[in-house]
């Protein structure tokens, strides 16, 4: 029985609050508002990946850190909180979604450059009219005898403008799949589209994409058993969900510092229950919300029957916990919180954002009633574990 | 990170559920233990003292009482099985509850040794059953306000005053309960811990009939009940101090997630039974969303559960973070029963024993019971006090 981060867990979660602190400007994040998007400077991006960041969860033999996937939602958890922009996030997801379900030859030609930071690989998986999951699929992979050729439109791509390939979801045949496909092939284009905290995002084209080599993942040949395509939904959902609980963390302690300093009748605001009872009930949302991530991320781990149901349960949660804990924040600071200048407008951005991305709560309470009553019992009463 | 207990941990479990299974079915045989007894209410309260003393003999009761007290100095996670293996098996929660987890730690602590003879052997085998004079009139959430006097007078002290709130107290054999001996000093330095004998001259017990028609607690009046001085726990005086005492007992509230966990199931079946306008209830989208809701609200509970119990396995108190997994989980129970409700639609107005009643009206009790949750025991905004000040450290609040 343990259920704690370890000891390298809390010495990496505490290396990267710190790192992030220092090198990322929150200024910037600001400034991206007015002149998206916000951009990881490039010695930014080659420093995380000398850390052994982007591969914090890799395989040790093909560059990665060897760590597990806690150690990589530590990370998520610690961007979220300094408001780091992509395109780590996204391309540890993808990375982790690789590991987990490419071949061998694949994750040796592939996750090597990438934990490196030599090349950005991001997933695709969003398309218009859809919500999230492969249920909103029209994207086509289709083999051919020298590779596939892929044709769709994909839209919410994170960090587009510095990938260098694009894993991404598609239909061949019957079967969801997951494809590797190069940015600079023929028949790719881009198109940026804004996203709300000034994070990178785009639209992607894949008008008759031909793809030379073997880049096509599944079906079937996850952890889990299950389909890739489902398993890098997953992950993406769960690193998102990590990202909040950073966002909803530091939401919460600028609000708690604010109110122990801002004195109003005579006392700190944060005297009063009006005040301290919202944020005692932050505590509880954070709280709940870590349980529940870690939970998620066993399950994923141990590659459990109920994984999907319990990442989806983190990232509902979570969605509703940072919008919650951003605007109580906000709110809080009173007049000042609702200035350009204090930071707590690019952490509800932020929040806002994530919500919305990798399914939105209702989402993933509707895919868990569906989840649910797949086992529910033939009415011979309830099971427990 | 692993979930897992220890293969020892797991024959323990293994154990105690085969023992359960025996004399659970025993019980059934004869009687009704798991529904809390039949009409006859004396009959109902033997049979619960039966079962602590079954309990008892068989190594189950006073699992974090140190061995020479009689206890069992059962590790956390032997307390934790035990606890899920009860909720599982659905049976009562053992009578003597009050004395064994609030009493039994006061005593071992701060009583003397012949105290400590006299009283913690009847509390373990439920041979004496005890009720709590804490809460007054005047002192609910400001307990330390309370009134009830004792005056020295001899080799006794006479208590006059109201105590309210007070479980158990028609059956109860003694109460331990806090009186103010020094009225003259500042309000939490006056305060003593006495053991009182319910059937001393001058205790009065009137039971009070709560919200959802039930009667579990009661108002107990003393009028100069004498109490022969050897029955003061601690220091004269020094009573205040040794409320809280708790011998190291695991927190996890892992049996509390198990019981929500059988309420959603039942819900969850009700769900699919009851037909609206031609279909489940289950598929509408929108009860379905809100039963996903509090799935996941039990899972959070759940893996919270598992973190306190990994904290205090790592020797390390869970102290105020407790207070966010009572907060939370007195809310999952209500929001579970209005959920229930709600689904219930039209019918949620229909109460038992009458014709398309749902569930014979167990949601309608439920619910009553889960609005008392955030009353007792300490309310949802103490705890969110707690949690303010001594998580957040925000300065304290309402304290003139």
């Amino acid at each position: 029985m343990d259920f704690e981060l370890s000891e390298e867990h809390l010495a990496l979660r505490e290396s990267a609050r710190a790192l992030i602190a220092q090198r990322w400007d929150r200024d910037k994040s600001r400034l991206a508002l007015d002149r998206p998007p916000a951009r990881m400077p490039d010695s930014l991006w080659k420093e995380i990946a000398s850390l052994g960041w982007i591969g914090v969860a890799g395989t040790e033999e093909l560059g990665g850190s060897g760590g597990d996937l806690m150690a990589a939602l530590v990370l998520a958890e610690e961007a979220g909180r300094g408001l780091l922009p992509g395109p780590f996030l996204p391309a540890l997801a993808a990375g982790i979604a690789l590991d987990r379900s490419a071949a061998d030859d694949q994750r040796a030609e592939l996750l090597g450059h990438l934990f490196a930071g030599d090349r950005v690989l991001v997933g695709a998986y969003d398309e218009p009219g859809g919500t999230w999951g492969p249920g909103s699929l029209h994207t086509t992979v289709t083999p051919t005898h020298t590779g596939l050729v892929v044709d769709g439109v994909k839209i919410l791509v994170p960090d587009a403008d510095r990938a260098s390939a694009f894993v991404l979801s598609g239909r061949a045949g019957d079967s969801t799949v997951l494809a590797v496909v190069p940015s600079e092939a023929t028949g790719v284009e881009v198109i940026p589209m804004n996203r709300f905290d000034g994070q990178s995002m785009a639209e992607v084209r894949f008008a008759s994409v031909e793809v030379k080599g073997s880049t096509l993942i599944g079906p079937g040949r996850t952890p889990g058993g299950g389909q890739p395509a489902d398993d890098a939904y997953d992950i993406s959902t769960l690193v998102c969900a990590a990202d909040l609980l950073g966002v909803s963390e530091a939401a919460l302690a600028m609000a708690t510092g604010y109110a122990k300093d801002r004195v109003q009748f005579g006392h700190p605001i944060g005297s009063y229950q009006a005040i301290s009872h919202r944020l005692a009930d932050l505590v509880v949302d954070t709280e709940l919300g870590r349980s529940l991530l870690f939970g998620a991320c066993l399950a994923m781990a141990e590659a459990r029957d109920e994984a999907p149901r319990l990442v989806s349960a983190a990232k509902a949660w979570m969605s509703d916990t940072a919008i919650g804990a951003t605007e109580t924040a906000l709110h809080v600071h009173g007049g000042i919180g609702f200035t350009w200048e204090l930071d707590v407008h690019l952490y509800l951005r932020r929040a806002r954002s994530g919500a919305a991305s990798f399914g939105d709560a209702n989402f993933h309470r509707d895919r868990i009633a569906t989840l649910l009553a797949a086992r529910d019992p033939s009415r011979s009463g309830p099971e427990l574990t | 990170m692993d979930l897992r207990f220890s293969e020892e941990d797991e024959q323990y479990r293994r154990q105690l559920r085969s023992w359960l299974d025996g004399h659970v079915m025993a019980q059934r045989g004869g009687g009704s233990l798991a529904s809390g007894g039949g009409t006859d209410i004396m009959e109902a309260i033997q049979m619960a003292r039966d079962w602590q003393r079954t309990m008892w003999e068989a190594g189950y009761v006073g699992l974090s009482w140190p061995k020479e007290h009689g206890g069992q100095d059962a590790s956390l996670t032997q307390q934790v099985i035990v606890a899920q293996e009860l909720a599982r098996a659905s049976v009562p929660m053992l009578i003597n509850t009050i004395g064994l987890s609030i009493l039994g730690p006061t005593l071992i602590q701060h009583g003397t040794d012949s105290q400590r003879a006299r009283f913690l052997p009847k509390i373990l085998s439920a041979e004496e059953l005890w009720c709590q004079g804490f809460s007054e009139p005047e002192a609910g959430s400001d307990l330390a306000n309370l009134k009830t006097r004792a005056v020295l007078d001899g080799g006794d002290l006479v208590v006059t005053g109201h105590k309210i709130w007070t479980s158990l107290a028609p059956i109860a054999d003694w109460c331990f309960m806090l009186v103010r001996t020094d009225p003259s000093a500042p309000k939490r330095q006056g305060i003593s811990y006495l053991l009182c004998d319910m059937r001393s001259p001058g205790v009065k017990v009137m039971p009070l009939r709560n919200a959802g028609g039930g009667i579990h607690f009661s108002e107990v009046l003393f009028d100069e009940v004498r109490i022969p001085s050897e029955n003061v726990v601690g220091e004269l005086n020094g009573g205040w101090a040794i409320t809280r005492s708790t011998l190291e007992h695991e927190r996890s509230g892992l049996s509390g997630v198990l019981s929500l966990e059988q309420s959603l199931s039942k819900l969850r079946a009700t769900a699919s039974d009851m037909r609206r306008d031609g279909r489940p209830v289950v598929q509408d989208q929108a009860t379905g969303r809100e039963l996903a809701q509090r799935w996941i609200e039990v899972e959070g509970l759940r893996y919270l559960g598992y973190r306190t119990l990994s904290a205090q396995l790592a020797g390390r108190q869970p102290g105020p973070s407790t207070s966010v997994g009572k907060l939370f989980a007195s809310r999952v129970r209500q929001r579970i029963s209005r959920t229930a409700l709600e689904i219930e639609g039209p019918l949620a107005q229909v109460t038992k024993r009458s014709p398309h009643v749902v569930d014979r009206g167990r949601w309608q009790a439920v619910y009553f019971d889960s609005i008392g949750h955030s009353i007792g025991g300490g309310t949802a905004e103490m705890m969110r006090n707690a949690i303010a000040e001594r998580i957040l450290g925000l300065p304290r609040t309402g304290e003139g």
